[in-house]
């Protein structure tokens, strides 16, 4: 192995030579040929994936070497797309190729690690004789020990611990919160399961069965988008990537393909090389406008206004002009089109109002069953109002009928779409509601309409979706009039091209041409016209319009549910396909139902005292067409109300532990749920108990524990960052404003000193130490995507495939699975003495996909407190449970498949199935428990991959067993045979093994509304079309329509343009900033192109891609008139707080805005900022969150919450920014000790604690 | 045994196995640490200027160094070189040389020290031998003063037993009495030198054994065949 004596044979070496002397043949040593052979050798390669919230979900192989990852790189085995198709594979981005990094960077969290001042508080309260629940109670109890470590969150002081002492301190905590407090003021938030979702499972699982609230995080990311429950009823469906190469015309609006879907980006790129043309929508010259055949560079936060003048063009050319046969069968068969909607008089005319119902006629059309849930529609055969099929009142309480056949009470029918011209029929004058800066609140249009006798003996107007439609738009079809479009070029009327280029800066002819086409093309194809959107338009108060926009567009077109058609909204939405199997796992449901579930944005909302600062005032939102019956009203009051009306969950519930509140319920003598439920009400009536966000800054109703796991919660999560620091928090903050706008609020009680740290303790659970780590008490190091065994599933292709353990886990760390298993070890250990076995009182809202979606007709209000109706649990008030809770059984519960499984079985979306084969099989599979408790014999759940199986077995998308029962149950509702749906996948089980081995195509499922096929790509909303499966709405169609009282109130009947909101936060910046030059931005947080999704921004490898630390971009005009350079430190300010980033100055950004890329960290060179004196600041320290009252609306139909599918979003793109120059001299690093002075300054100087 | 008789008698041994041994243990064992380590990428500024005087310098002074001390004195006497001209050429090509090496060193020197990145990149070692080679050049060069003086007077006695003692370590045969009463400067000179050659092989210096002579000489097709 010597290199030198080797060398030393140099007279013995054979040497020929070759082509008279030129070449030369040796054999010298060629082993330094293997250090590069060496840096590729390596000892195995192991199946696994990514996820910080990848939607990608690329299978990645993971290559070990020495028991070290070494490096990843993309498999290329996916299962083959279809014989005409291009393959998903290759999959993966440069983001995920660096991760491999992250496994021994200098970010990793080793080792299991506390606040150092908590830990000597902890030990030397148990050094006086205490037991740990009660060590936790004394610290919390003397509020200068609290003080001591909460008040020094965020400024470091982390000592190692033992994972023994600190599990025993959380659950310690929470036993202390559950016995004090209750369990609902302990909260979990961890995001998106899809991505590992036996990880998310874990923390949900835990918390589920102790009684704690787990927070929603598509809503609060902004991710979710409403329009999708308002219109289909679906949380999120969209197609298989694919499916986009079977589109051939494509409008891309706001989602950066090539940057952030970088994996699935070539379909859009080779659907081009057979003829598909792409029109891209973005203010930016972004990275997907150059794959596009036409840039329309468009104003930000405009984009309804474009999308509606596109359809205003579809709708006269192919409605009006002529009557495109596919458009109009479609129109009519899946949408709310031709259904009745009544007018109400308003002024000289009429206001639209509620959709006609069965029970408005005499006899209810002969219908029994739920008549005011049966929507009307004209049949133009009979000449008859009828109520046809598969209407929601069909859905809950018979069988058959609860489909999209063209059927009435079993006759066929052909609705009418518009009355126009038709004998009996009038035109009247319809107000409809308009924003648009500067034009008029409510523009009257003439309308034809008919007269109908209504049960009580009265006449009322009523006009169709369709043809009011029509007005919306603006469109003149010859009934005269004010208001409508004399031509194209007509920039007075709302809605034409010319008004929309007045709105959005985008030329007319391009929006005209390209309405033209969209919908030609639609016509021509049977609908393979696409819009692919993103989080660019779904970040704003308003995108509720600016959805609807576009999903009005496509149905008009009849593009959604065809293959090659419809909406493509990406935007962390994630499909966990095997939900089926997983929510059972990850909820408990298999001890308790139901579980605690909060939506995120409330919830935050409230407790980080957002509302105290609350500047929008919803009067300024409301229409002048609706009842109006809040007027006056903040926007914290619709949310108390809404959670009052149980529409909205709260947690906690109300201002009482609800353990005591069963205590006293049986006092009261109320001996089972009904009776608890009836105390519950009485004493909600009488005012002795209250919803616990009527009081939000009252200590009894302070959320006291927050676990955070895989998730940035505090960082890059954290709309109003800066406010979860001073009031969620207690720590150093850079809120530069005291509340105090929000105090005019009818429903929340106004506490004059706002409270700063709620939170009693906040453990992070992580494997890199982010802003979230940085602000918590206790931070435990988590196993990384290379180093547990979970599942991973996407919409962007139909296959599972898995995270795999390549290496075990580095340092202390372990899989989350482990860690929640070893927290409720030590839970059950202590809570037997401390808690016991107690009832706990649940409320629940009314949920969708639950017969509770009917409790209120009509849409209409009715406050118990304000005296319309009584308190009645599941109808005017939350529904009220018991559940009984042994939480010294917690841990023997967590490691076995509890009984309900097999006592009441499994469902999804309101379809029911048994689940007593699989229950047996995973006894088998993965054996039983045998520690002795509860659970003991019963299957287990102790290793991570019995988890993942279990969720496979019982999940219809991965075992053809149950994918048959669960197609059986949904057959029986429709009336209609779907089962050829799964055929010859009916024997399929899929395993861990197998998807180790191979990602598996998933199997058709009834969870989902697309299909997998080899004819078609999985595409959203196909089984509604063709399989004649209702969404799930109130009409069972698509609606256009939106009637709830508060959809009135806003005017979003019909969808609008509404002009972003003016947050006002830009005008309340101390003056040394505005004072030199400075410019007024608005402020947009897209998503980067060097971390985010599969890896992050703070990693090695992509930081020295770009500047190495935050920036931002602002344009070259922009930065030119303030004197601001490229790479030059800016400070972006407003009253929320402060941001110090470097500048890029760019052509590519135009004027008015900055664009800083979302998920850039406090930790990798941020200086301090001059206006707060903190340190710099993140992309949100300049947010703040704002709710919208239409999001909170439940218990109707479609508009009922459930998780993560309805709620109010955290929207962050309206905010306004004043951005100036810091000179390199004045950049201060902050890199002093802690004295007591600057401990004791947490907020800015000169700003109180309000 | 003195002083004197340990420096030159033993220490040239100590230097010349450390040398040796040392190389080639480093080469065996540490393959991927055999190199120039290079700055060059890091920084240009005055790189070409200064590593071509420097390098062009120390070439020209080894190879003086090799050629002059270890002809033995009868074959320069019958190339017809006498004493005075062989002093005469050492004094004028060692000056030269010895002066690019002091300029071109002293500017890779302070680059080494100011420049950044150079800085950042460099290790205590780096620093230390040239530093160490400056001063030796330097030493060496304030040699030239006494010789000049030895010359002037015809006096070649000193350069002769230079060349015989070092003829005489080489031969192992060390005998460092040749020396004993020669200006201390020679020998300072020398026990610099030596001692280049005992750090040699914990630096950068190795480079040297790997100069890619063979490159002039290379076919220019080279085929090296699979070794079975």
């Amino acid at each position: 192995m010597s290199h030198f004596l080797d060398r030393l044979t140099y007279f013995t070496h054979p040497k020929e030579s070759f082509s008279d002397g030129h070449g030369v043949k040796t054999i010298e040593d060629r082993q330094w040929e293997d250090s590069y052979r060496n840096r590729w050798r390596h000892d195995k390669v192991v199946r696994s994936t990514h996820g910080v919230n990848c939607t990608g979900g690329c299978s990645w192989k993971i290559f070990v070497k020495n028991g070290l990852v070494s490096f990843e790189m993309q498999q290329t085995d996916y299962p083959r797309t279809r014989d005409d198709m291009p393959n998903h594979e290759p999959r993966g981005c440069q983001r995920g190729a660096s991760f491999s990094w992250y496994l021994y960077s200098p970010h990793r969290i080793k080792h299991p690690m506390i606040r150092g001042r908590l830990l000597d508080l902890y030990r030397a309260e148990k050094k006086s004789g205490k037991d740990p629940v009660e060590a936790w109670a004394a610290i919390q109890a003397d509020t200068a020990k609290r003080d001591k470590y909460v008040k020094v969150r965020g400024l470091g002081g982390f000592v190692r611990t033992s994972w023994d002492e600190v599990l025993e301190i959380t659950a310690a905590a929470n036993i202390h919160t559950i016995q004090k407090w209750g369990p609902d003021r302990i909260y979990g938030f961890s995001p998106i399961p899809a991505m590992s979702m036996i990880s998310y499972a874990a923390g949900s699982r835990y918390l589920s069965l102790i009684g704690a609230a787990c927070g929603s995080f598509y809503d609060w990311y902004c991710d979710l988008p409403i329009g999708s429950p308002q219109t289909w009823g679906e949380q999120t469906d969209v197609p298989e990537s694919a499916d986009w190469y079977n589109s051939t015309y494509i409008i891309i609006a706001g989602a950066n393909l090539p940057m952030t879907r970088t994996p699935d980006a070539h379909f859009a790129i080779e659907t081009r090389y057979k003829g598909t043309k792409i029109v891209s929508m973005s203010p930016d010259y972004a990275e997907f406008c150059k794959f596009a055949d036409l840039w329309m560079p468009i104003r930000q936060g405009t984009d309804s206004a474009a999308f509606m003048a596109m359809a205003h063009v579809a709708l006269k050319e192919f409605y009006i002009q002529k009557q495109d046969p596919y458009f109009q069968e479609y129109a009519r068969k899946y949408t709310d089109l031709p259904m009745q909607v009544m007018l109400r008089p308003h002024d000289n005319g009429y206001v639209s109002d509620r959709n006609l119902r069965a029970s408005d006629f005499s006899g209810n059309l002969n219908e029994s069953n739920n008549p005011e849930w049966k929507t009307i529609g004209f049949d133009e055969s009979s000449g008859q109002f009828v109520a046809p099929n598969g209407s929601i009142g069909f859905r809950w309480g018979e069988e058959g009928k609860w489909n999209l056949l063209e059927r009435s009470a079993g006759t066929d029918t052909h609705l009418e779409l518009t009355a126009q011209g038709k004998a009996g029929t009038e035109v009247v004058s319809v107000g409809f509601p308009h924003f648009a800066h500067g034009e008029p609140d409510l523009l009257f249009r003439n309308v034809p309409a008919r007269r109908v006798k209504l049960a009580d003996g009265s006449e009322a107007l009523v006009a169709s979706v369709f043809d009011l439609l029509v007005s919306q738009y603006g469109v003149d079809r010859g009934l005269g009039g004010p208001n409508v479009a004399s031509s194209y070029d007509d920039a007075s009327c709302a809605y034409t091209p010319a008004w929309a280029e007045k709105v959005t800066g985008v030329k007319r002819a391009d929006i005209e041409r390209t309405g033209r086409e969209f919908a030609d093309n639609a016509s021509k194809t049977k609908g393979k016209s696409m819009v692919i959107m993103g989080a660019a338009i779904n970040h704003w108060y308003h995108h509720d319009q600016s959805y609807r926009s576009i999903m009005n567009l496509l149905h008009l077109c009849g593009c959604v549910g065809q293959s090659g058609g419809g909406w493509a909204h990406y935007v962390g939405q994630e499909k966990l396909r095997p939900q089926a199997g997983w929510a059972p796992i990850a909820f408990g449901l298999d001890w308790h139902r139901p579980p605690r579930h909060q939506n995120s944005t409330s919830y935050w909302y409230f407790h980080t005292d957002q509302w105290r600062y609350e500047t929008v005032k919803p009067d300024q939102l409301l229409s002048p067409a609706g009842k109006g019956r809040n007027k006056g009203y903040s926007l914290a009051d619709y949310n108390v109300v809404s959670t009052r009306l149980g529409w909205l969950p709260s947690n906690p519930h109300f201002n009482k532990n609800p353990l005591e509140l069963a205590t006293d319920a049986a006092k009261a003598g109320a001996t089972d749920e009904a009776s608890v439920a009836q105390y519950v009400a009485g004493q909600l009536k009488s005012g002795a108990l209250d919803m616990a966000f009527a009081d939000p800054d009252n200590p009894i109703n302070w959320p006291r524990n927050l676990i955070v796991w895989r998730g940035n919660l505090i960082g890059t999560s954290a709309k109003g960052h800066e406010y979860f620091l001073k009031h969620l928090l207690g720590a150093q903050n850079g809120v530069l404003q005291e509340g105090g706008v929000g105090n005019d609020c009818k429903e929340v009680n106004w506490i004059d000193e706002a409270p700063a740290g709620k939170l009693d303790l906040m453990v992070d659970i992580n494997f890199r130490l982010n802003s979230t780590g940085a602000y918590a008490d206790i931070i435990l190091p988590t196993a990384t995507w290379y180093e547990k065994h979970d599942l991973n599933t996407t919409d962007m292709h139909p296959f599972i495939h898995p995270l795999a353990e390549a290496v075990s886990p580095g340092w202390e760390s372990k899989s989350d699975w482990q860690i929640f298993k070893a927290l409720a070890k030590k839970f059950s250990s202590l809570a037997g003495k401390h808690l016991g076995v107690r009832k706990d009182v649940v409320s629940l809202p009314m949920q969708h996909d639950s017969p509770f979606e009917l409790a209120q007709p009509f849409g209409e209000v009715k406050d118990w407190k304000r005296g319309d109706c009584d308190p009645i649990p599941g109808k005017t008030m939350p529904i009220i449970k018991v559940v009984e809770r042994d939480y010294a059984q917690t841990y023997s519960k967590f490691i076995g498949l509890g009984p309900l499984m097999t006592k009441i079985g499994n469902n999804i979306k309101g379809i029911d199935w048994n689940t007593e084969q699989e229950y047996k099989e995973l006894a088998s599979l993965n054996r039983t428990v045998t520690e002795p408790g509860v659970s003991f014999g019963m299957p287990s759940l102790e290793e991570d991959i019995a988890v993942c199986d279990s969720v496979m077995r019982m999940a219809p998308e991965t075992n053809g067993e149950v994918a048959h029962k669960s197609w059986t149950a949904l057959s029986k509702k429709t009336g209609l045979d779907h089962h050829h749906l799964y055929e010859g996948r009916h024997e399929d089980k899929i395993t861990f093994r197998d998807i180790q081995a191979q990602p598996r195509k998933i199997i058709t499922a009834p969870t989902w509304s697309g299909i997998e096929s080899e004819k078609v790509s999985y595409t959203a909303g196909y089984t509604n079309i063709h399989e004649h499966i209702p969404f799930r709405t109130l009409t069972g169609r698509a609606h256009f329509y939106q009637d709830h009282e508060w959809m009135l109130d806003f005017g979003e009947g019909f969808c609008c343009f509404r002009p972003p909101v003016d947050m006002q936060e830009h005008k309340k910046v101390p003056a040394s900033v505005t004072s030199g030059p400075h410019l007024v931005l608005s402020w947009i947080t897209p998503h980067s192109k060097w971390g985010i999704h599969s890896s992050y921004q703070d990693n090695l490898r992509m930081l020295n891609l770009f500047r190495g630390g935050p920036y931002f971009w602002i344009s070259e005009e922009d930065a030119k008139s303030v004197g601001i350079a490229d790479n030059d430190w800016v400070e972006a300010v407003n009253a929320n707080g402060a941001t110090v980033a470097r500048a890029v100055v760019s052509q590519r950004v135009p004027r008015g805005m900055a664009l800083m890329y979302h998920a850039q960290e406090k930790n990798v060179n941020v200086p301090g900022s001059p206006t707060t004196g903190k340190r710099g600041g993140i992309l949100n320290s300049v947010t703040r969150v704002v709710v919208k009252p239409t999001h909170m609306i439940g218990g109707y139909a479609q508009l009922s919450y459930s998780f993560n599918y309805y709620g109010p979003v955290g929207s962050n793109r309206d905010e306004v920014v004043v951005v100036r120059k810091i000179a390199d001299q004045d950049v201060d690093w902050l890199e002093r000790p802690l004295t007591p002075a600057r401990e004791a300054q947490r907020n800015p100087v000169g700003i109180g604690t309000k | 045994m003195d002083m004197h008789q340990i420096i030159f008698g033993v220490y040239p041994y100590i230097a010349l196995v450390t040398f040796i041994l040392g190389s080639w243990i480093r080469f065996d064992h540490e393959q991927y640490t055999w190199k120039s380590d290079s700055s060059q990428l890091l920084s240009k500024t005055y790189m070409r200027f200064a590593s071509n005087v420097f390098h062009i310098g120390i070439l020209g002074i080894f190879f003086g160094h090799l050629v002059g001390m270890l002809t033995p004195h009868s074959v320069f006497l019958a190339m017809g070189i006498s004493d005075a001209a062989h002093q005469g050429i050492a004094i004028f090509a060692g000056g030269i040389f010895g002066l690019m090496v002091i300029l071109g060193g002293v500017i890779l020197w302070l680059r080494r020290l100011f420049n950044k990145r150079v800085r950042a990149a460099s290790r205590w070692m780096d620093i230390n031998i040239l530093g160490w080679l400056i001063l030796t050049a330097c030493v060496g060069f304030s040699t030239i003063f006494w010789s000049v003086g030895h010359a002037e007077h015809k006096d070649f006695t000193v350069m002769i037993r230079l060349t015989e003692y070092v003829q005489s370590v080489v031969m192992l045969q060390a005998n460092p009495e040749l020396i004993r009463n020669i200006d201390p400067v020679y020998k300072l000179h020398m026990f610099f030198g030596l001692s280049v050659f005992l750090f040699f092989p914990f630096t950068r210096l190795v480079h040297i054994w790997s100069a890619p002579i063979g490159y002039l000489f290379r076919a220019y097709q080279i085929v090296r065949a699979k070794r079975v």
